[in-house]
């Protein structure tokens, strides 16, 4: 379950403040994959850094009872001066994961990014590839309630998308998304329920094909 | 389940270990001789303006040896400037950390401030073990006393940090003007030759600088017989310390901080 309440966020530009939601109030039930749709700007990213509490609320607050994950793949938490392996434990640490905990974590992590000997080496030294891989290794190294996905999901080469797609796969007979996508077929594959944000508020629907159809109503693209 | 529910205190303690281990590798990790120039880096700062004036001014100041004088008063001033600096920019470094939710801004200062208090007292031990072997009388005559000013020199640079940070996020340009204030600083704050060499009816505007008030008292509690001058004392570094640091938690409450890292 993840419910929001009273949610109020605004951001102070140039010329102002801008409110990007006020007074969103929303629950979504346990055990539902969520697709998070809407126009750009509409609020979906904002959103999501309030769901992964990089930004907090300016009012209001998020309440739930799962653990949410970091945003998967994400990849501005790699420090590029330290190894692979370094980067890994940071990631465990921060969990709390410590001792035999952490090794499994690291071998985890090894095994399925497919770094080789570059594990070792530091994360400025790899490829794109490499990093996403890295990255969404990570991610699921970690069990969560919620895994949080902006956009971006498949990376890699044909292999390690199969490959990454079978995992995910099995992670989410336990477990939920929350999916930012402009991608409707994903969200159709994936989702059991959708958001649609427009001009600051909020729509749930549990039926998607009838949010997606609010989406393409409120001009978005199909 | 593989990850423990934690209490709030765990879970800081787990960041900043974590954001301590990774300032320090990172610190160390930029080259395969990446340890040696954390050390040499400062050592130099040091070493230059002893070389230098050292010798000129021997005598400069009588019954104090000039190599002490020069080092006791760097000892707080590089303290103060770097974690100042430090802190006012640490809301713009590590930004991707913070997508982390355990990750607070908090963490990444307090982190930063213990890896920069460890280096830091590597460091002038480095200095200050080296002035032993030539044959200088390096111990301090009141250690606690002296370790109290550089405790709060530390919390007057961490707080006058946050408070430009905060400044900062208002508008960027204030950074660059504070950082172009370290520099008449330095000379303000009497690190090459004794305040006292200022005209007499300077020092109540050049007290007004609580850097200096702290150079002083590090070296009086530092150097046998080095007199503090009448205008200087505790009580200002301290009132303002105390009050920087008080606004710069008010704003990094409000949030303003962390504002400037989005």
């Amino acid at each position: 379950m993840i419910r929001l309440e009273n949610l109020t966020k605004s951001y102070l530009t140039m010329r102002g403040r801008k409110v990007v939601f006020r007074d969103l109030s929303l629950e979504i039930p346990s055990g539902a994959n969520v697709g998070l749709i809407g126009r750009n700007g509409a609020g979906k990213s904002t959103l999501m850094r309030l769901l992964s509490a990089v930004d907090l609320p300016d009012a209001g607050k998020i309440v739930t009872d799962g653990r949410l994950s970091w945003p998967v793949g994400l990849m501005g938490g790699m420090q590029g001066t330290m190894t692979g392996r370094d980067n890994v434990k940071f990631v465990c640490r921060i969990h709390g994961v410590r001792g035999a905990g952490m090794r499994e974590k690291i071998d985890y992590v090894r095994e399925f990014a497919q770094l080789g000997s570059y594990f070792d080496e530091p994360v400025a030294t790899y490829s794109s590839g490499m990093r996403a891989r890295l990255a969404f290794g990570t991610s699921m190294a970690f069990e969560f309630d919620y895994y949080l996905i902006d956009e971006v999901l498949a990376v890699g080469d044909a292999d390690f998308k199969a490959k990454s797609r079978s995992v995910f796969a099995e992670r989410l007979t336990k477990a939920c998304v929350v999916l930012v996508s402009h991608n409707m077929n994903l969200i159709r594959k994936m989702c059991d329920l959708v958001v649609h944000l427009d001009r600051g508020r909020a729509a749930l629907y549990t039926d998607v094909e009838q949010g997606i159809a609010a989406y393409q109503g409120a001009g978005g693209e199909s | 389940m593989n990850i423990t529910a934690r209490t709030s205190f765990q879970i800081q303690r787990d960041v900043v270990y974590a954001l301590l281990l990774r300032e320090i590798s990172s610190r160390f990790g930029k080259s395969r001789v990446g340890f040696l120039w954390v050390l040499i880096e400062p050592v130099a700062h040091l070493v230059f303006p002893i070389a230098l004036f050292g010798f000129v001014l021997e005598r400069a100041i009588p019954g104090v040896d000039y190599p002490l004088f020069l080092v006791y008063g760097f000892m707080p001033f590089l303290l103060f400037k770097t974690i100042c600096l430090q802190t006012m920019d640490g809301t713009r470094a590590n930004r991707g950390l913070l997508s982390y939710r355990q990750v607070l801004l908090m963490d990444v200062f307090i982190a930063k401030v213990m890896a920069h208090c460890a280096v830091s007292a590597c460091v002038f031990a480095v200095v200050l073990g080296g002035l032993a072997l030539l044959g200088f009388e390096v111990l301090p005559p009141l250690p606690i006393e002296l370790f109290g000013v550089l405790a709060l020199t530390v919390a007057l640079a961490f707080g006058l940090g946050m408070l430009f940070a905060a400044l900062g996020s208002v508008s960027p340009e204030l950074k660059t003007i504070a950082r172009l204030v370290f520099i008449p600083l330095y000379f303000l704050s009497g690190i090459l030759f004794p305040i006292s060499r200022f005209p007499e009816e300077w020092m109540a505007w050049l007290a007004l600088n609580p850097v200096v008030h702290l150079v002083e008292l590090s070296r009086h509690t530092a150097l046998p017989d080095y007199k503090l001058l009448p205008h200087l004392g505790i009580a200002y570094p301290l009132a303002v310390a105390m009050a920087s640091t008080f606004m710069g938690l008010a704003l990094y409450r409000l949030r303003w901080l962390s504002r400037a890292a989005a």
